[in-house]
């Protein structure tokens, strides 16, 4: 990916004639099937424009995975391997009475009849006004709104105030103590609704957002819900990196169970729990905190970095609980423009996951996480050195690794943080810790 | 050591597959009505009986899902019409044979009755004998009806290859190693691939294995043989997956089974007669004619119908040998394409360091895992290679000059 900038495009491959045409810059195109999101794939404009016969292959081969996971035909949603990747399983002697695949595809392609009411939404946000008022414009134009939106506004200045009173309807929570957990904690206190949709301010949710989260909970069995994260734009060097040499926030559109098993099958070396999905974009129902606890302040940006998300759901999941990456629930994210800023967060982000490893290691005796830290990680980073030294790539990869190690470095302060490590899970029924939060109705 | 090759329909009911005392596994090849779709390879216990059970699990694990996309391919072939309706063009298959009469009698035995269903405006098949020692080649050819015969004097594979493109009428021009049998598919499955990309430089299809008979067979196959898959692929002057395309130019697929637009071929000067050599050089070739025909902006493209069955290396000295070609022609390849294309010279050098840390890492990792057969493939291919750097295609271009200058 030696290019400096990328087009985004969306292409429907249900139209009788679709076209991914020529362009004279790369492409980055999202493939869908209505409101279905079929795959992404990249192209440079030497492979453009695609022919019917290099379309019809791609197509058969997305749809295929769609209708593995979705259509009652087959398997139902598929569960996940150790590293996220779906585990299809297409029983050959059901092929030959298939029906009409295609129509089996436009119905689950079908778009959600729910309605959002049931649902919250959490905002968290810190000194980015303009970047709120984007993502609050994009809530607005939800084919159904939510029953509540609440906007925490996690600066000491209440920077989000001003903003937040252009929107009609929206519960303004001022939570003046630092830390991403801190204020999603806030949130989830001032909401009334039986279902939770955390997003971020740098996140644009697509139209059908809140209903896809609605009907991905219509299962009982479906305790939390997490979706797809695209990127909004690839204009610069590092939302480049950070999309395809660090993988995004994944790009896998086939529907994914993860439970106990998954946890138990993985636990040995770590569960990978952070292939569950992105804090940007993810969804609990409030009988989720009533039984694990809220988010864990010591975890997440402005407290020991990231994962706060991932450990509520290895909480969640070794509780007994079920999450589904449900990828029909869409959002655009607007990676980091910045070099430094990527670098930055590369570092938050590793230390983050170590002090995560070490709270779930405590919390549930769980050896893997203390093993992925002292052999897993290493190795990894061993493993990228030879990558980054083999495939040429440059300075880049070398500083984006020598930043994950800094990272984990840093991470291992925890090590010898006894009291910090033993510390107990908040839960939404007792009062916080310190200055409690203000709740004003604008 | 040995696998029994076993041929389903999985459309029809599963039987039992029984190995002898001597196999130590079955190699499934798939077909879906009637459509090569994937191919296995399990290992058992010799005597092993694998009931339908067993191996309609196995199909389910292994096929199911590319059996799904089959079919959501055929109802979108319905549901979006084909565009253009370019007239058919006409195709010459050439095969390039020395010394292996017997061989090349087995693959026009298979290729003759594919020929009669051809979709093509014409096909002519074309045996050029290159420089074969007794009159044994001529004979058979000779108890074919309709195939042409050309004696090429000067010993070479692109010799040989040069003297088909001369001789050949056709559009499209295929060539066969003689090594190979064509499966019932693969004209049908050549015109599918023009079909879908009537512009396309050339074409390249499925190798499988003809036989698992001997240890050294199931080890090349084991290692990924021929296998470029059952997905159709199309290739460009660039990638964006690959940032290293087109200079790594084997994943395109092998000389054994290519076909090409001819009037493209003689445009760019024929096959590069210093590659391909057979001994001391025999390989390359394949590689610089995918580059050049992708690097001249047409594209190329991989159908998995187009499929032929290959005779293996029989033996492990031959397969070791068979490495060190591999390593020894993609150097030559590369040292030639530097020196004639240098617009992409970064790029070569880059998957030069690529080529070295990756079979240096494999070695490594072979040598720590006391894998001492694969230790000695990774070691042939690494010192092929090593040897293809050190000035090999400028040997080869001295040695096809002296070839000529006595031939003439």
């Amino acid at each position: 990916m030696s290019a400096a900038a990328w087009d985004i495009r969306h292409v429907d491959l249900s139209d009788g004639q679709p076209v991914v045409a020529a362009n004279p810059r790369p492409l980055f195109v999202v493939f869908w099937w209505g409101v279905l999101p079929l795959g992404v794939k990249t192209y440079l404009p030497e492979q453009l424009p695609l022919r019917r016969s290099e379309l019809a292959t791609l197509t058969a081969e997305l749809a295929s995975a769609q209708l593995a996971a979705r259509s009652p035909r087959f398997a139902g949603p598929a569960r996940a391997t150790y590293d996220g990747k779906p585990l299809l399983r297409v029983p050959v002697d059901t092929l030959q009475q298939c029906g009409d695949l295609l129509q089996q595809l436009d119905d689950v392609a079908e778009t959600s009849p729910v309605s959002a009411t049931p649902l919250t939404i959490i905002i968290c946000t810190r000194d980015r006004p303009e970047a709120l008022e984007r993502c609050l414009t994009a809530l607005m134009a939800q084919a159904s709104h939510a029953g509540q939106i609440v906007v925490v506004d996690n600066s000491t200045h209440r920077s989000a105030a001003a903003v937040t009173a252009q929107f009609p309807d929206l519960d303004y929570v001022h939570e003046p103590r630092p830390g991403l957990s801190v204020a999603r904690n806030a949130g989830v206190r001032a909401s009334k609704g039986a279902l939770f949709a955390f997003t971020d301010d740098d996140v644009e949710p697509s139209p059908s957002w809140t209903t896809e989260i609605v009907r991905a909970f219509s299962s009982t069995a479906v305790d939390a819900v997490t979706g797809l994260v695209l990127p909004a734009r690839l204009d610069t060097p590092a939302q480049c990196h950070f999309q395809f040499k660090m993988g995004g926030f994944g790009s896998e559109c086939v529907p994914l169970m993860f439970d106990r098993r998954f946890l138990d099958e993985t636990k040995a070396t770590g569960a990978q729990v952070w292939r569950i999905g992105a804090g940007a974009n993810m969804a609990f129902r409030r009988s989720v905190f009533d039984r694990v606890g809220l988010f864990d302040e010591r975890l997440g940006a402005g407290a020991s970095g990231c994962s706060e998300d991932s450990e509520l759901w290895y909480r969640l999941i070794a509780s007994g609980g079920a999450c589904l990456f449900e990828p029909r629930a869409f959002v655009l994210h607007h990676h980091r423009e910045h070099w430094t800023e990527l670098r930055r967060q590369v570092r938050a982000y590793m230390k983050g996951h170590v002090s995560a490893l070490f709270v779930q290691a405590a919390r549930h005796r769980h050896g893997g996480n203390i093993r992925r830290i002292f052999t897993q990680l290493p190795a990894y980073f061993a493993r990228s050195a030879f990558w980054a030294l083999r495939d040429g790539g440059g300075a880049p990869r070398f500083q984006i690794l020598w930043d994950e190690m800094i990272g984990w470095l840093c991470g291992l302060q925890y090590a010898f943080r006894p009291r910090w490590r033993a510390r107990p899970i908040d839960m939404p029924a007792s009062a916080p810790p310190g200055q409690p939060a203000r709740q004003s109705s604008l | 050591m040995a696998y029994r090759i076993v041929e389903l329909e999985l459309t029809e009911p599963l039987a039992p597959i029984a190995l002898a005392s001597g196999q130590d596994g079955v190699a499934v090849r798939a077909r879906w009505k009637g459509r090569l779709a994937g191919f296995h390879m399990a290992s058992a216990a010799p005597g092993h009986v694998f009931s339908t059970d067993e191996i309609q699990a196995l199909c389910t694990k292994r096929f199911g899902r590319r059996l799904l996309a089959l079919e959501v391919e055929a109802a979108l072939a319905q549901r979006w019409p084909t565009d253009g309706n370019t007239p058919a063009p006409s195709l010459s298959i050439a095969i390039c044979t020395k010394d292996r009469a017997q061989r090349l009698a087995r693959l026009l035995d298979s290729l003759m009755p594919v020929i009669g269903a051809s979709r093509f405006r014409a096909t002519e098949v074309l045996v050029v004998d290159n420089a074969s020692v007794d009159s044994a080649t001529r004979e058979a050819v000779g108890g074919f009806a309709g195939v042409g015969y050309v004696f090429e004097p000067r010993a070479g594979l692109d010799f040989a290859r040069n003297a088909a493109l001369c001789y050949a009428t056709g559009d499209l021009l295929a060539f066969l190693d003689d090594d190979v049998v064509v499966d019932r598919d693969w004209l049908a499955g050549l015109f599918a691939a023009w079909q879908g990309c009537p512009d396309a430089g050339g074409f390249t299809g499925l190798v499988l294995p003809y036989r698992l008979d001997t240890e050294a067979q199931v080890q090349f196959e084991l290692r990924g043989g021929f296998g470029r898959g059952f997905e159709p692929k199309t290739f460009h002057s660039a990638s964006a997956d690959n940032p290293l395309h087109p200079v790594g130019s084997g994943v395109i697929g092998a000389g054994c089974n290519m076909a090409f637009d001819r009037s493209l071929l003689l445009s760019l000067g024929g096959f590069d007669e210093a590659l391909d050599t057979g001994a001391p050089l025999p390989g390359g070739g394949d590689l610089d004619i995918f580059y050049r025909v992708l690097r001249s902006g047409r594209t190329m493209v991989y159908e998995p119908r187009y499929a032929v069955y290959h005779e293996h290396r029989e033996t492990l000295p031959q397969l070791r040998r068979q490495y060190w070609t591999w390593g020894l022609g993609f150097m030559a390849f590369l040292a030639k394409s530097r020196r004639s294309d240098p617009a992409l010279n970064r790029k070569q050098s880059a998957i030069l360091r690529w080529w070295l840390l990756d079979k240096l890492a494999d070695l490594a990792v072979a040598a720590c895992r006391l894998r001492f057969r694969e230790l000695g493939f990774q070691t042939a291919e690494l010192c092929g290679g090593i040897v293809g750097m050190a000035g090999e295609y400028d040997r080869s271009l001295k040695r096809v000059q002296k070839i000529r200058e006595q031939a003439s």
